[in-house]
């Protein structure tokens, strides 16, 4: 059948939020869009309006009490959306107040019916309706009951051929209400507030005939507006229309920029691998991701980095500095504390697209940690297999760096159980040789690729990382109790 | 408000108030005017701001007009009434015409930038726009 109804989607011109929806706003339909007070409801209706709302397609905002209009005109010509030009052209506020604090419903409706009739939108909004169900209470009696106002306020804002929007502070979970079964999308804010962190998140719990993101997506409120960060999907290697990520793995090897260290990873790190870099504070993990970024400029290869830790303008990593002044390495450095890891994601893709980068850094997964906003941290480990998912099905080579505590009682490489997300995995370590403080370093996986087995001791130079010979005369090393094993050997 | 624009403003309200008391205006047809031009900001704006907020920006208006002409104190107080237009014209229509219009004058000018200080210049121009007579500061005036 070629006659279907063919649902037209609206963008809404808030930036993320159309691939939540699964594709846009379908054209006619009834949403609602509730949240607690300081959500941003207001501001995600009012960016929607200002995108969308033209001479052809006008809107209706209808205020009921809560924010008063004055105020709400006041604040939201803060955005960068808020276009007076297209006020009173394609845009009209209508305020219900006075309709709504009678009480009568029959009133209210009669109102935005005659409104409605008069402007003929193609959007209309009523804010908030939380407020007129708070008037239900005074209501005449004899007149339209609340719930039967609602509903018939629903059917009227369909059959109107408009796309339609009720806001309302009003919580899902608590409090449902029939007129959630009537709406054919339905938006949730929420913010959460973690000590000194704050988390702003949406959640799409319903729209009619769209495969939507599951999940809560968080956002930004900027003076640009509200910009949604929807989760990383990880893409399924058996969906036809995905590439997997395999495939893009070429047979090719990359080049460390550390001489010897592509000899002992079996000729390079194979492409599109994600390798762990794992050590103590001070062993050279930053040092090291510098060399392969380097290597990578080097060979006319960009690169991107993720710096949560060391500034660029520091003196080990000024060579960071240098190439994203070049332009050859983007920099995405940050030390906020409220961030989610789908908004790192979001700009590294980003960032990775814009620079055709096929390096990517991140400097360290323990910073990382410290800067995701605490509401997060529940999910780092989820999160983090995400990320690294989202990398791989870019192609991208990824080095990470993770802190590692010295422990010689047991032999672990990240604090995440991050080890196993990653292809390949490089340790180094401190180790105690004639009174001296020793770096060592050892490949420990490099997967479906041979690799050395062997601790080679290594230096840090002006140059960069000198690897040295193995430390071949030594055993129990990473015990912390070495002993001289040919020392063992002569006495015998 | 821009000096430019600033004035734009103070001529239109002048001609409108001027329009409406007609060619040889008295103190009653200024009080008249008054009322009239502020039936059509009400008509503009109540829909918008809701007749609430209109009315605490109006009394907020005039009470700042009667600081310069302080024998609009029984308009400030409305005579006992919610609506405090009727007191107003009582005020306006005992005085001489010249002062009653610069009054009028004044409390509509206040009470245009009190309106432009909370919602901004540029969608209080585009709001009142349909009250003013004559010349009227636009978009691209204001632009340019």
């Amino acid at each position: 059948m070629s006659d279907k109804v063919t649902i037209r989607r609206l963008p809404t011109g808030v930036p993320g939020l159309d691939a939540v929806l699964g594709g846009g706003l379908p054209e006619f339909s009834f949403n609602l869009i509730v949240g607690p007070p300081g959500s941003g409801k207001t501001t995600l209706a009012h960016q929607i309006m200002f995108t969308l709302a033209t001479k052809e397609r006008p809107a209706l905002f209808f205020t009921v009490l809560g924010e008063p209009p004055l105020k709400m005109l006041r604040y939201q010509q803060q955005f960068s959306f808020f276009d007076p030009a297209k006020i009173t052209e394609s845009i009209r506020f209508v305020n219900l107040s006075d309709n709504v604090s009678s009480g009568n419903f029959d009133e209210v409706l009669a109102h935005i019916t005659k409104e409605v009739e008069a402007f003929a939108p193609g959007l209309v909004f009523v804010d908030s309706f939380r407020s007129v169900m708070l008037e239900a209470g005074h209501q005449p009696t004899g007149t339209l009951g609340l719930q039967q106002f609602i509903q018939q306020l629903g059917i009227h804002l369909s059959g109107w051929q408009a796309t339609s929007f009720m806001v309302g502070e009003y919580s899902a979970d608590t409090d449902p209400h029939p007129v959630f079964t009537v709406a054919d999308g339905l938006l949730l804010l929420d913010q959460s507030v973690h000590r000194n962190s704050m988390v702003r998140q949406m959640q799409v719990l319903k729209m009619r005939g769209q495969a939507t993101r599951p999940g809560m997506q968080t956002f930004r409120i900027s003076s640009a507006g509200i910009e949604v960060f929807p989760t990383a999907l990880v893409r399924d290697d058996n969906s036809a229309t995905i590439e997997p990520a395999g495939s893009r793995r070429t047979k090719t090897r990359v080049a460390m920029g550390v001489p010897g260290l592509d000899e002992m990873l079996g000729g390079g790190l194979p492409s599109g691998y994600s390798m762990l870099v794992a050590g103590p504070s001070g062993s050279g993990k930053t040092i090291l991701a510098t060399a392969f970024l380097a290597e990578g400029v080097r060979r006319g290869e960009a690169g991107v980095i993720v710096a949560f830790e060391q500034t660029p303008s520091q003196s080990r990593t000024r060579t960071i500095d240098d190439m994203v002044r070049a332009g050859q390495i983007g920099l995405i450095n940050t030390r906020s504390l409220d961030l989610s890891i789908d908004e790192i994601v979001h700009h590294l893709v980003g960032l990775i697209h814009k620079m055709k980068a096929t390096r990517v850094v991140i400097d360290s997964l323990s910073g990382f940690e410290l800067a995701v906003a605490p509401t997060f941290r529940e999910d780092f480990r989820e999160s983090l297999f995400r990320m690294v998912a989202v990398l791989s099905g870019l192609g991208v080579t990824v080095l990470m760096t993770s802190e590692l505590e010295d422990r010689y009682t047991d032999l672990r490489f990240s604090p995440y159980g991050s080890a196993f997300l990653t292809d390949a995995i490089i340790v180094e370590r401190y180790i105690e040789i004639d009174s001296c403080f020793k770096r060592v370093l050892a490949v420990v996986k490099v997967r479906g690729s041979a690799h050395s087995n062997e601790l080679r001791q290594f230096e840090i130079t002006d140059e960069g990382i000198i690897i040295g010979d193995p430390v071949e005369d030594y055993e129990g090393l990473l015990s912390g109790r070495a002993t001289q094993a040919l020392a063992a050997e002569t006495v015998d | 408000m821009p000096t430019g624009e600033g004035n734009l403003l103070r001529e239109a309200i002048r001609t409108t108030l001027g329009q409406r008391a007609g060619r040889l205006p008295d103190a009653n047809a200024t009080a008249e005017a008054t009322a009239a031009a502020w039936r059509l900001v009400a008509v503009q704006l109540a829909p918008v701001i809701g007749a609430r907020g209109l009315d605490v920006l109006f009394s907020r208006a005039l009470h700042r007009t009667s600081t310069l002409f302080p024998w609009l104190a029984f308009a400030v107080d409305r005579g006992g009434s919610a609506n405090p237009l009727p007191s107003l014209m009582v005020c306006l229509a005992g005085q001489h015409t010249a002062t009653a219009a610069e009054a009028s004058y004044t409390l509509l000018l206040t009470f245009t930038e009190l309106l432009a200080t909370l919602i901004g210049e540029s969608l209080t121009t585009r709001l009142l726009a349909p009250v003013w007579a004559g010349p009227v500061p636009s978009e691209q005036e204001s632009a340019s």
